[in-house]
C-alpha cells in the first residue's frame, strides 16, 4: 500500500512504519532483554518496551485515518495506557512528544518529521526528574539531531531522515558504556536505548522494503496483571471497553453520553475511531448507545462484580466499613503471602506484579478507579514500576498519590504507617518518611556472569542487594545476609523481618535464622511467608 | 484521720492503687478475681503481679476474670456504714466489666448507707487518680462533682507488646483496630470515651515508645499522670524520667498493671495514664 518513495509521511504510511517497528522489536526484544545491567531477575526492558509498543499500535490497526496526526495521537494514548517499566514509560513520552509536534498535520515533510523526532526527545527529557545521559534519553536526542541534520540537506527525503535517525541512535547506543559506569562494569550497552534503536530501524525497513511487512505477531501476550479488588458490597458493574468506527464522530458528545451511564470513563480518539472505557452497571445500554454512533470493534465486557464477589467469598472479608478519611490504598505486590500481608494491613486493591512482571499503567489505573474512594495512595513497591505508576495521576479524575516505594519492605513500612483517621496529605507525608527509614536486603541468584559495583559475580551465585544496589556475592544465603546486615550496622536496628520466597527450603530458612541470631544477638528476627518468586529471601531491617 | 471524714472512698483492684495512697487516704479496695482453670485468685490478695505474669506466660489457655459479687460489695459497704455516713465507690469502666453493676446491687442491699457509685469509664491508675481527688474533697457532694467532671478526661495510652491477649479476650475487634494480623505489630491504643481506639501501629518497640511520648505531649496539659507497666520496670522508669523532665514538679508515680488488666494486655505492656486538664 505504501508507495516506494513517498514524498511525505501521512496517516497510512506512519501506521505502516509503526507496525514495522513492532515487527522488528518483537523479533529482537530478547536481544534487548539480555542487556540487563544487574544480574538479577527483574522486569526485562525488551519485553516492557515491546508490550508498550503493542499497546501503542493496538488501536491503530483498526484506523484508516488519512492524517498522520490522528495515528500519532492513537499511538500516544495507547502507549501511555500500556506503559510498563521505566523504559516503557519513556517510550510513551516519546510518542506523546511526537504526537504533539504533528498535531493538526495530515502529512509530514522531511523537515517536519525531523522536528517531530526532536520534539519527541525533548518530551522524554521533560518526563524524567533527573535525566541521566547514556540512556534511552540520550539515544532519542541523538536520533533527533541526526534526523535534523539529514533534513537540512537540499535533497532531503523521508527515508533519508529516518535512516539518519536510526543511524544516530545506533551511534549513540554504542557510546552509552562510556557515559555510564554501570554499563561499563557490566560490559553492555543501554537496553532502553537499544530498544529505541530497533524501533527506528523497524520504521526504516518499512520504507526500504518494496513490500510491506508481513505482519505476523509472535510477540508474547502480556500476562494480564490481575487486579484483585477488595471492596464493600454494592454495584461495581462491568468494565466495558470497545472502539467505535464511524464518520465524523464527536468525541465530546460521546463522552458526555457515556459519562451518564457509569464511572471511570475514558473516551478518546478521532472522528473516525473512538476508544471507550467505562465501568457501568448496565453494559447493554452502553453498547446500544455506542452502536448508534457507529460500528463497534473489539468489544470487551468484564464482570467486576463477580470478581469482587469471588474475592469476598474466598476471603470472608465481611465488608470493611468505609474509611473515615476517604482514602483508598492500592499496592503492586506479587507472592501469595505478601498479598495477604498487604491485605491484612488494609490495602483495598492489589495489582499483581513486581520484580519480573511489571504491571502497565492501565493495570494500575483500573485498580485505582476500582476502589471506592476518590483519593488513592498507590504503592509501586518496585523501582521499575514507579514511573509507570506515576503516569496514573494524569489518567484518572481521582486524586492519586504515588509513594515511590522501591521494595516490598518499603511498601510494608508505608502501609503500616497509614492511619484511617488522618487526611490523605498527612498520611502521604508519614508514609514517605517511614518508607525511607526501612532498609531492604534482597537475596537471589545471579542470572549471568558479570561485574557490577566492583564485584565479580558468576551465574548461579547467591547475591545480596542492599537498597537496590548489588553489594555482596557468596555461596549461601546466610553468608550473604550476614555480610549485608554487617554493612548496615546492626546496632542501629532492632528488627529483621524475613519474607520467605518460593525458592527457599525449610532448612535454608532455619540456617538463615540461626545465622542472624548468632551473629547479631541484639536483633529480633521475625519470619513471614512471602511466597515471592525469584527472590528466596527479602529482608526488612528497621 | 479517716474517722473524721464523713464519707469513705471505695474502689476495686483494677485501679492499681499505689499502696502509699491506699494508706495515706484510707481507701478501700475490693478485689476482682482471676481464674486459671479451676483455681480462683482474688486480685492482689491471693496472687501477686509477679506470680500472675509467671502463670500467664506458662498458661495454655487465657485465664478468665470476674467482677466482685454484689454480696462482696454489700459486705464492704456494711462494714463502712459503722464508721461513715456515706461512701463514694469508683470502679472499672462499665463497658469493660460488670463491676459497676455489682457495686450498685451491693449498695441497694445495705439500708441507711448512702453509696455514690461512679463508672470511671476507664481502667487502671486513672481510677486511682479519681479516688485521690475524691479523698481530698470536703464532702461527698464535692467529691462526686469533682470525680464526675474528670471522668470524661481520663485517658489510658497503652503500648502492647502484642495484640494477642486483647484479641483472645474479645476486647478488640480486628476491624476496629485496622491492625494487620500477619505482621507482629506493636499497637498503641487509647482508652477514652468508653472505647479502645487504635492510635498508631509501629513495627518496633523503641519507636512505639517514642510515638507514645509524642502522643502524650500533644495531650498536655494534664492534671495527673503516671507510667504503668507489666513486667517492664526499666522501660517504665525510662519513660517516667522523660516525663519528669517534661513536667518538672509534677508527681509521676510508676504503677504496675495488675492481674485483671494484665490478662488483656499481656506481659511487657507499657502505658502512660493521665487526666487531661
Amino acid at each position: 500500500m505504501a508507495s516506494r518513495r513517498p514524498a511525505g509521511v501521512d496517516g497510512p504510511l506512519f501506521k505502516q512504519a509503526l507496525l514495522g517497528s513492532l515487527t522488528w522489536l518483537s523479533a529482537n526484544h530478547e536481544e534487548v532483554n539480555r542487556l540487563n545491567v544487574f544480574p538479577v531477575p527483574d522486569g526485562d526492558t525488551g519485553t516492557n518496551m515491546l508490550l508498550t509498543l503493542q499497546s501503542a499500535v493496538e488501536d491503530i490497526r483498526e484506523s484508516n485515518a488519512a492524517e498522520v496526526s490522528k495515528i500519532a495521537k492513537l499511538a500516544s494514548h495507547g502507549s501511555l495506557m500500556g506503559a510498563r517499566g521505566n523504559s516503557g514509560v519513556i517510550l510513551s513520552q516519546i510518542f506523546r512528544g511526537f504526537a504533539r509536534a504533528v498535531e493538526g498535520k495530515s502529512s509530514l515533510t522531511p523537515r517536519e518529521l525531523a522536528d517531530a523526532f526532536e520534539e519527541a526527545a525533548n518530551a522524554a527529557y521533560r518526563a524524567v526528574n533527573k535525566p541521566t545521559e547514556g540512556t534511552i534519553l540520550t539515544v532519542a536526542r541523538e536520533a533527533g539531531r541526526a534526523a535534523a541534520a539529514a533534513a537540512s540537506e537540499v535533497d532531503a527525503t523521508v527515508p533519508g531522515v529516518i535512516a539518519a535517525a536510526a543511524g544516530g541512535a545506533r551511534a549513540a547506543v554504542t557510546k552509552t558504556p562510556s557515559q555510564l559506569q554501570i554499563l561499563r562494569d557490566a560490559g553492555v550497552v543501554d537496553a532502553g536505548g537499544f530498544g529505541l534503536q530497533i524501533i527506528l530501524e523497524g520504521m526504516l525497513k518499512t520504507f526500504e522494503q518494496a513490500e510491506t511487512f508481513h505482519i505476523d505477531m509472535v510477540a508474547p501476550k502480556p500476562k494480564a496483571a490481575q487486579v484483585a479488588l477488595d471492596l464493600p458490597e454494592g454495584g461495581w458493574g462491568y468494565c466495558t471497553e470497545f472502539l467505535i468506527e464511524g464518520a465524523a464522530l464527536d468525541v465530546d458528545v460521546i463522552r458526555g453520553e457515556i459519562e451518564a451511564l457509569g464511572n471511570s470513563v475514558l473516551v478518546v480518539g478521532e472522528p473516525e475511531l473512538v476508544k471507550v472505557h467505562v465501568h457501568t452497571d448496565d453494559p447493554t445500554r452502553v453498547i446500544t448507545l455506542a452502536g448508534g454512533f457507529g460500528k463497534l470493534l473489539k468489544l470487551n465486557v468484564g464482570d467486576m462484580s463477580t470478581q469482587h464477589k469471588r474475592i469476598l467469598d474466598s476471603e470472608g472479608a465481611a465488608g470493611r466499613p468505609p474509611r473515615a478519611n476517604g482514602v483508598g490504598l492500592v499496592a503492586v505486590v506479587a507472592g501469595s503471602g505478601l498479598v495477604d500481608i498487604f491485605r491484612g494491613l488494609g490495602v483495598d486493591a492489589i495489582v499483581e506484579g513486581g520484580q519480573t512482571m511489571n504491571p502497565s499503567t492501565q493495570d494500575m489505573l483500573t485498580a485505582v478507579d476500582g476502589v471506592p474512594y476518590d483519593e488513592v495512595v498507590l504503592l509501586p513497591n518496585n523501582g521499575n514500576v514507579v514511573l509507570a505508576a506515576s503516569q496514573v495521576r494524569g489518567l484518572t479524575k481521582k486524586k492519586v498519590h504515588v509513594i515511590e516505594t522501591h521494595s516490598v519492605p518499603q511498601g510494608v513500612a508505608a502501609v503500616v504507617a497509614f492511619r484511617p483517621e488522618r487526611s490523605g496529605g498527612e498520611n502521604v507525608e508519614t508514609m514517605k518518611a517511614e518508607a525511607a527509614r526501612v532498609q531492604t536486603i534482597e537475596v537471589t541468584h545471579a542470572v549471568r556472569d558479570t561485574r557490577s559495583n566492583g564485584l565479580k559475580v558468576k551465574k548461579g551465585d547467591v547475591i545480596g542487594l542492599v537498597n537496590d544496589k548489588l553489594e555482596f556475592a557468596g555461596g549461601d544465603y546466610a553468608e550473604v545476609v550476614n555480610k549485608a546486615l554487617g554493612k548496615l550496622g546492626p546496632d542501629a536496628y532492632e528488627l529483621v523481618t524475613v519474607y520467605r520466597g518460593q525458592g527457599a527450603s525449610d532448612e535454608e530458612l532455619a540456617q538463615l535464622e540461626s545465622a542472624i541470631r548468632s551473629s547479631f544477638p541484639g536483633l529480633e528476627v521475625e519470619v513471614q511467608q512471602g511466597g515471592q518468586q525469584h527472590y528466596p529471601f527479602i529482608l526488612s531491617v528497621e | 484521720m479517716s474517722s473524721k471524714r464523713r464519707f469513705a472512698v471505695v474502689t476495686d483492684s483494677t485501679a492499681d492503687l499505689p499502696d502509699e495512697w491506699r494508706a495515706r487516704y484510707g481507701i478501700e479496695v475490693v478485689p476482682l478475681k482471676v481464674i486459671f482453670g479451676s483455681e480462683t485468685f482474688r486480685d492482689r490478695v491471693d496472687i501477686t503481679d509477679d506470680e500472675f505474669f509467671r502463670r500467664l506466660s506458662a498458661a495454655t489457655k487465657l485465664p478468665t476474670t470476674s467482677a466482685p459479687s454484689p454480696g462482696e460489695f454489700a459486705e464492704v459497704y456494711r462494714r463502712l456504714a459503722a464508721e461513715f455516713d456515706a461512701c463514694i465507690s469508683i470502679h472499672l469502666g462499665a463497658q469493660l466489666s460488670a463491676t459497676v453493676e455489682s457495686a450498685k446491687l451491693g449498695a441497694q442491699a445495705v439500708d441507711g448507707f448512702r453509696v455514690e457509685v461512679i463508672d470511671s469509664e476507664t481502667v487502671t491508675m486513672p481510677i486511682a487518680f479519681l479516688c485521690k481527688v475524691a479523698a481530698e474533697s470536703e464532702s461527698l457532694e464535692a467529691a462526686s462533682a469533682a470525680v464526675r467532671a474528670r471522668v470524661p478526661k481520663a485517658r489510658v495510652l497503652a503500648l502492647l507488646d502484642t495484640l494477642r491477649y486483647l484479641e483472645m479476650g474479645g476486647r478488640l475487634s480486628r476491624a476496629q483496630a485496622m491492625i494487620g494480623t500477619m505482621l507482629d505489630l506493636k499497637p498503641l491504643l487509647l482508652v477514652a470515651d468508653r472505647e479502645i481506639k487504635p492510635v498508631d501501629r509501629v513495627r518496633t518497640r523503641s519507636r512505639a515508645v517514642s510515638r507514645m511520648a509524642d502522643y502524650f505531649r500533644g495531650e498536655l496539659p494534664v492534671e495527673h499522670v503516671a507510667v504503668m507497666h507489666a513486667q517492664a520496670p526499666d522501660e517504665a522508669e525510662a519513660i517516667a524520667k522523660g516525663l519528669r523532665e517534661l513536667l518538672p514538679g509534677q508527681e509521676i508515680p510508676i504503677g504496675k498493671i495488675g492481674c485483671v488488666l494484665g490478662t488483656h494486655t499481656g506481659p511487657k505492656a507499657l502505658g502512660v495514664v493521665y487526666i487531661k486538664k
